[in-house]
Order: structure tokens, then sequence, then C-alpha cells
């Protein structure tokens, strides 16, 4: 076993322990906290395969904006600890048969003989290269992306002039 | 680059702009609609212009040939329907209407780039794209609850339907290292054998699922129909469905017919979905939530055709989606006339509909004959080209399930019809006042849906050179 492998197999058990701890705990802080070392690890996979750059934006997107956004919404929602059981039992069951699914497709991966098929070749590309790629040749997702953002933005106007409580009834507005 | 063979998608993105101004402007819904017809208008005349265009643009990740164009007129054909039933507009507040249409039109352009997709970075994206102004057009629905919790419900689903497809393609590309359809579709019959082709096939296929409300991805299609405003109602039953045929006849086109397991998988799931929306559609008493098992059967009966992957088959599944768009969108144009005040409607509210607007009743009994199948509707004509298909790839079990369907099917439909045309109306109910058009509409729809049924020829040879174009 290299060095590499030795180090796969530590983080993606860091990665697994870690996302389970989060699943399961009541208090939301700490949840976040334990995504937080989760993304971490998921960092660090990044770099160990090669990807610097996946690996900051992954530590700088992930770890760093959305997680504190996360933590902004737990504080100011006040959810501090949840009393009763998290799912309702009658939750249980097709949860258990999504997981169920997914650990056949799991085994079915690691008995399948994959000896006979070429390895993926690695891709190793400094940031600038990537991004030429991917703005030359992939424009149009980029473009279609903004468009979500945009609709994204709209969405959120509505929402949330409705929740802030300075709605105006029809009538009103109409004057 | 050939922008002219581009034309549809621009109509479409510069209808959206200019909406996305009128949204800042003062509120006036009667020159929206008007500037919405207008536009939705043009772009329906490219599209048809445009439908024998040829090509590939954005370095081969966007392909345009006979069968994404006839799907695009059929998508554009389906929004600006979907926009002349919107002049009474009453489910949504007033304000926000510029955003409705500017959300619908995003909508559609997403549709059809969905459609032109050949690389999975872009179809994903435009899938994802179309979802997210859905959601947003289903929280548009005035009065909050309802809305929302619909709202939620369709993104809460919406949002693992996608994660799922997301594994299912980072599957499909790690096994084949190929994101180009036309590399795909050398490759993938030969590696067929592997479970993670096949289950990465399966698990892509789930996101359309989720659009097309097939089980397991259905549960939100009953909330979202009656928690969202008729007229975006209409647009999910209609161009959504539209746009997702075309795409999974794309990905089952990708195996070549190779594997049997992704047969047995897809029909399956057709039984099951023709069959609980069936079943379920029995016991509803809101017309909206009976559209949405309805669709969720009729979902059901064209993956019937989608499975056979072949010739016939692909073209029985595009005339099917002409024939869902056609009949589902009756019925949503009844249901906007009915319930004109953008409340919910129950089926005993269309008691003695026959005399208060006699053209709305036969447009509705039309539609409803054709979703279950009578004929000379096009309904009959679409159901008989999957069931021969499928007969002629030996799936005859398949064929025979859903023929019983039909059966089960028949029965609520007539209870529809039995309310319109035999119960005599309540007390204090005059006669409907339509929008205006709305009666020159309904005929024409009628019109279309008898005159398809008895001659599709000519719309046939058309649809058959799509399928032929898809290989």
């Amino acid at each position: 076993m290299t060095i590499y492998s030795t180090l796969f197999y530590l983080l993606a058990v860091l990665i697994l322990a870690s996302t389970a701890i989060a699943v399961t705990r009541r208090n939301m802080v700490h949840a976040v906290i334990y995504l937080v070392i989760s993304f971490f690890g998921s960092a660090l996979l990044f770099y160990l395969f090669g990807a610097p750059l996946l690996a900051a934006l992954e530590v700088i997107i992930y770890a760093g904006a959305i997680m504190i956004l996360f933590l902004f919404i737990v504080m100011m929602l006040r959810m501090e600890g949840l009393e009763d059981r998290l799912f309702p039992l009658k939750q249980w069951l097709p949860a258990v048969g999504v997981c169920f699914v997914y650990g056949m497709v799991l085994v079915m991966l690691i008995v399948s003989d994959t000896t006979d098929a070429p390895p993926m070749p690695a891709a190793a590309a400094a940031p600038a290269t990537f991004g030429q790629f991917l703005f030359q040749r992939h424009w149009l997702a980029i473009e279609i992306v903004s468009m979500l953002l945009l609709i994204a933005l709209v969405g959120v106007l509505r929402l949330g002039r409705d929740a802030g409580g300075k709605t105006r009834p029809e009538s009103e507005v109409a004057q | 680059m050939n922008w002219m063979i581009f034309s549809p998608e621009i109509c479409c993105l510069a209808t959206a702009l200019v909406f996305l101004f009128l949204s800042m402007a003062p509120v006036d819904s009667r020159r929206d609609y008007i500037v919405a017809i207008a536009l939705t208008g043009v772009a329906v005349c490219a599209s048809l212009a445009g439908i024998h265009a040829q090509g590939e643009l954005f370095h081969g990740t966007y392909r345009i040939d006979l069968f994404s164009q006839v799907f695009k007129s059929m998508l554009l054909m389906g929004l600006f329907l979907v926009v002349v039933i919107s002049s009474g507009l009453n489910g949504i507040e007033r304000r926000y209407h510029p955003e409705f249409y500017m959300l619908l039109t995003i909508c559609t352009l997403a549709l059809m780039m969905l459609v032109s997709a050949v690389h999975i970075l872009t179809l994903y994206v435009a899938l994802e794209l179309s979802s997210y102004s859905l959601y947003i057009l289903v929280f548009l629905r005035k009065g909050r609850d309802q809305g929302t919790s619909s709202g939620m419900k369709f993104f809460l689903i919406g949002a693992s339907a996608s994660a799922t497809m997301l594994f299912g393609l980072a599957l499909l590309y790690g096994a084949t290292n190929a994101a180009y359809f036309r590399v795909l579709i050398e490759v993938i019959p030969g590696v067929i054998h592997q479970p993670e082709v096949i289950l990465g096939l399966a698990l892509a296929l789930c996101g359309f699922f989720f659009k097309m409300a097939v089980f397991p991805f259905h549960f939100w299609a009953p909330d979202v129909y009656e928690g969202a405003a008729h007229q975006v109602a209409a647009y999910i039953s209609t161009a959504s469905k539209v746009a997702v045929i075309a795409v999974l006849l794309r990905m089952a086109a990708l195996t070549g017919g190779a594997s049997t397991h992704l047969v047995h998988f897809l029909a399956i799931l057709a039984i099951i979905s023709m069959t609980v929306g069936n079943l379920t559609a029995i016991a509803q008493k809101d017309l909206k939530r009976l559209l949405a098992f309805s669709s969720i059967a009729h979902a059901g009966y064209v993956l019937v055709g989608i499975l056979c992957i072949s010739p016939q088959g692909n073209t029985s599944a595009i005339f099917y989606a002409l024939t869902v768009l056609l009949l589902k969108f009756t019925c949503f144009l009844v249901v906007v006339q009915v319930a004109f005040d953008g409340e919910n409607i129950e089926i005993d509210r269309l008691a003695g509909l026959h005399r208060r607007s006699p053209i709305m009743a036969l447009a509705l009994m039309t539609a409803l004959f054709g979703l279950a199948g009578i004929p000379p509707t096009i309904g009959f004509t679409g159901k008989l080209l999957i069931f021969t298909a499928a007969m002629e790839k030996g799936y005859f079990a398949l064929v025979l399930i859903a023929m019983f369907n039909v059966v089960i099917s028949l029965y609520y439909y007539l209870l529809v019809v039995r309310a319109a045309y035999l119960l005599e109306p309540a007390e204090g109910e005059g006669a409907l006042a339509p929008m205006p058009g709305a009666g020159i509409l309904a005929g024409t729809l009628v019109a279309a849906i008898v005159a398809i049924g008895i001659y599709p020829t000519p719309i046939l040879e058309l649809i058959r050179a799509a399928a032929m174009a898809l290989g």
C-alpha cells in the first residue's frame, strides 16, 4: 500500500465519519461544524488527486461561504436542538429503501470486474488552462448558469419581500 | 457560427429580457398580456420557419436537427397557448405578471436547450434552469400558503431527483470517459454489460422521471397542480412534459437497444406509473388533482413507446407528445374559463356546463375522450401507435396491462363528462362569461383534435422524419 492510498483511505474514513456525525446531531451548530470538517476532507481528497484548484474552490465556496450562510440561518432562526425525533417513523421506510438501492450500487461497483477497463487518464491542468477551456468550449453552459442565477434572484426577491411582513394587499398597490 | 438556426432561442431570450425590464416599469397587466402574445407569436413563427434547419453550435455541444426543431415548435406552441389563456391570470398578483411571463419564457428557453443539448454538462444545467424557473412559478400563486407549501415540496423532490441524476451522470462519465452524446452512442453499446454503465444510465434518467412525474418521483404532481396557478399547471402538464419526452428518447437511443435490463427497468416504472395514476385518479374530487394523476398515467403510456427503442417506438412517443400537448391544454383551457377567479375547482362545480357554455363543455368532452383514447380523436391514434410499436417488439404483456389501464381511466373521465353534461347547474349559476376569443380557441382545438385523429398522415410523415434524425 503506497502512501497515497493510505492517505486516501484515511481521508475517506474522516469524510464518512464526520458526515455521519453531522447528519445525526441534534444541535444544528454542531452539525454545521462537522459538515465543514467533511468539506475539508473532500478538499484534501481533490488535492491528493492532483486538482489543487478544485480543492481551493471547495474550501472557499463550500466550507467558507455556504457553511457560514448556514450558520447565519441557524443562529437567526434560533433552532437550538430539536426536541422530538428527527424523522417520524413512517419516513424511515422510504429512507431505508433508498439506502438499500445505493448500497446495491456500491456492492455491484466493488464486485464488478474492472481489469479490462482502461483507467481514466488524469487531466492535471493549470487554473488558467482550465478557465480558458471552460469559457471557450462550454460558454453556453456558463450562460445558462448565469440565467439560473438571475431567476434565483427574482425568486428570492419575491419570497423575501413577502416574508418581510412589508407586503401590501393588491388593492393598496393598485391605488 | 450560423446564428440563423438559433433564432427561436434568441426570440425567446429577447422576450424574457423585455419582461425583465417591464417588471421594473409601473404595473399594467393588459400591456404585459399584449406584449407577451405578440413576442411569443413571433417566436412560434421563427421556430416554424426554421423547422428544417440543421447544424451544430457551441463546439458541438448543441445540435439542431429535425428532431430538435419539431420539439421546439411544439414547446413554443405550448408557451403561446399558455400565454393566450393568461388574459385573466387571477391566480397571480398583478404586480408579478411581468415576472410570470419572464419565468415562463426562460423556462421554455431552457426546455428548448434541453431538447438540443448533446453534451451532458449542457443537458444538466439546462434541466436545472427549467426546474428552477418552474419552482418560482409555483411559488407565485396568490395566497401564500397554497403556493408555498406545494412549491417547497416541488423543490425538495426536484433537488433530490437532480442529485440522483448527477450521481448517475458521474458514473456514466467515469465508465465511458465521454461526455458528448455522439461519443457516448458509440461507446455505450460496447460496455453496457458493466454495472456502472447501466446504473449510471438508470440513475441519470431519474432527473427526467421527476419532470415527467413517473413513479417513484410522482409525489409532487397532485400537490403542485393544485397549489400552482392554473396557467402554471397548464404549462407544467404540457410544455415541460413535451421536452422531457424528447430527452428521454435521446437518452434511450444511447443504448442502441442493447440492454434488456434497462428495458425491464423502464417497463416496470411504466406499469407502476399508469396503474398508480389511474387508480388514485378515481378518488379525486379536485379537477386539477385528477388531471395530475392522469398525467402520471400518461407518463406511463409514453414510457411504453420510449422503451421500444425502435423507429416506430420513437415516432409513437413524439406523436404522443403532441397528443398530450393538445389534450391537456384543452382541459386546462376549460379549467381557466370555469374557475376564472383563479380559485381551485371541484368536479361538482362543472355541473351543467353544457348549459352555461356549450362550446367549453364540448371542448372538455373531446379532450377527455381523447385522453381516454376513444376514436376518432388524436388520443386514440396516439395510443394505437404506441401499442402497435410495442407489439412489434413483442411486449404483449405490457400492452395488455396498458389496455386494462385505459379501461380504468375511462371511468373517471366519464365522471367528469357526466358532471358537465348530465347534472343540472347549481342555483344562481348563470351563463359562463369566458374571456374574449376563448370560444374560437376551444373550437380550433376541438377541430385539431378530431382532424389529426382522423387524418394524421401529414404530421406523422414529419414526425417519422424527425425520429429518423434522432439515430
